[in-house]
């Protein structure tokens, strides 16, 4: 085991906490207090030697990052992630050649619950086996196959005919 | 949805399920389920619309914020490790992974999670711990255990020497087996700079020597050799005028105190 080893986790890590909060700056420190966590329950990580497939350090470390996100959702009372407060706040710092269609679905992305949002990212973006996710959260593959397909038709919805994301109605198609 | 069957796992073509049509979207359907999936979608726009739109999700989540995996992680990250209720961390050499591998390195080498707050009688001077922290920081370190090697010996005196703002010297233990390997520049608590000094013997084994030069009149009472240790690392130190040395390592008690004597007689100034 190397210094390099943790290096390579970092900046996926930044990118899964910056979909996942939405905020470049709530990602950063929450990044930032997941590897403290680690650096401090070092010595309980004990790997899934059975897990066949996936990184486990990397596993570990997202779901350390699911608890300390979970606690913060609570901590701000975002009651199963109503983040619209963040949807509307969130600043349009992008450099002006991001293609309209990629906001589009940054915001439709925290229009989601969080629970919903979290496997959704997890299953593309961190493409982790649907195992794999049920392990890092800690609930049963049956709840992320509802969560995934619930996340996904109300992503679609969202989406479709470039309707305006309704966070407080996500499954309403709009007009 | 049936629940016989793990997603993912097999297709029956009369009973192509939610769960089938999202294994089909990331990908984890073997070739033959896949086309089973693909045949009945081809008989059925509405769920083959609604898979593309799922598909181009996939595709468009997977870019958002790409730029992030090419950027080095913000320095901002790394000094609140330093906030005081992680005392250990607070003197460690910067870097936020500097103290993730000291997690794997107390990991490696003590067995307890008492390990944070007992580690080095808190009588041993603040620069002693941070000797042991940056020991085990480094020792395990296979590709980058030195910042400059040991073939850059003057290079590395100079550097280091400029650095700390006094004359540093290098002891030779090579008659003692060790070889140095080379060293680098670490911070203070203070963001002073500090050095250590890497040694490694024929089988690998390896010693750190840990300078720390203090400011005009702020130096502590000069000190002869004193001991401390935790579990099987030890270190003697000492304080010569403004510099204070510790020797780190795991090697019998005996063979580091005439190290460190050896290290005493090259360098006291």
């Amino acid at each position: 085991m190397g210094i390099e080893e943790a290096i390579a986790h970092i900046p996926r890590l930044r990118r899964y906490a910056r979909l996942l909060t939405g905020d470049a700056a709530r990602a950063d420190d929450l990044v930032q207090d997941t590897l403290e966590r680690a650096c401090r329950k070092w010595s309980l990580w004990r790997p899934h030697v059975a897990s066949r497939s996936g990184d486990p350090l990397r596993g570990w470390l997202l779901t350390l990052m699911h608890h300390l996100h979970l606690n913060q959702r609570r901590d701000y009372r975002y009651d199963d992630g109503h983040d619209e407060i963040d949807v509307l706040n969130e600043p349009q710092h992008e450099p002006l050649a991001v293609a309209a269609d990629r906001l589009d679905l940054e915001r439709a992305l925290q229009g989601l619950p969080a629970s919903q949002r979290e496997v959704l990212l997890l299953v593309t973006v961190e493409d982790l086996s649907y195992a794999e996710v049920a392990r890092v959260l800690d609930i049963p593959i049956g709840t992320v196959m509802s969560r995934l397909s619930r996340a996904r038709e109300h992503l679609r919805l969202s989406m479709s005919g470039a309707a305006p994301v309704a966070p407080r109605t996500p499954l309403k198609v709009v007009k | 949805m049936s629940e016989t069957r793990p997603p993912g796992t097999s297709v029956d073509p009369a009973n192509v399920r939610e769960e089938d049509l999202h294994a089909f979207v990331d990908g984890r359907l073997a070739p033959s389920a896949a086309a089973a999936v693909a045949a009945w979608l081809s008989a059925r726009p509405e769920a083959a619309a609604r898979v593309a739109a799922w598909q181009s999700q996939r595709a468009g989540l997977q870019s958002l914020h790409v730029g992030l995996l090419n950027e080095s992680a913000p320095l901002a990250m790394t000094s609140d490790l330093r906030r005081p209720r992680h005392q250990w961390f607070a003197g460690l050499a910067a870097s936020l992974l500097a103290g993730v591998a000291l997690g794997w390195a107390l990991h490696a080498n003590t067995s307890g999670a008492s390990r944070e707050a007992g580690l080095f009688a808190h009588s041993a001077p603040v620069f002693v711990r941070d000797a042991a922290a940056a020991h085990a920081v480094y020792v395990p370190e296979r590709r980058h255990p030195v910042e400059v090697g040991a073939s850059e010996q003057e290079h590395l005196l100079q550097w280091l020497s400029k650095r700390l703002g006094a004359p540093l010297r290098a002891p030779d233990f090579r008659t003692e087996g060790y070889e140095l390997v080379g060293g680098r520049l670490l911070p203070g608590r203070s963001g002073e700079a500090r050095a250590q000094f890497m040694y490694q013997s024929g089988a690998g084994e390896r010693l750190t020597l840990y300078i720390s030069v203090f400011p005009e009149g702020a130096a502590p009472a000069p000190a002869s050799f004193s001991y401390a240790h935790e579990g099987d690392l030890q270190s003697f130190y000492w304080i010569d005028g403004r510099q204070g040395c510790a020797l780190t390592g795991t090697v019998p008690r005996e063979k580091l105190a005439a190290l460190a004597r050896k290290a005493y007689e090259q360098t006291a100034s």
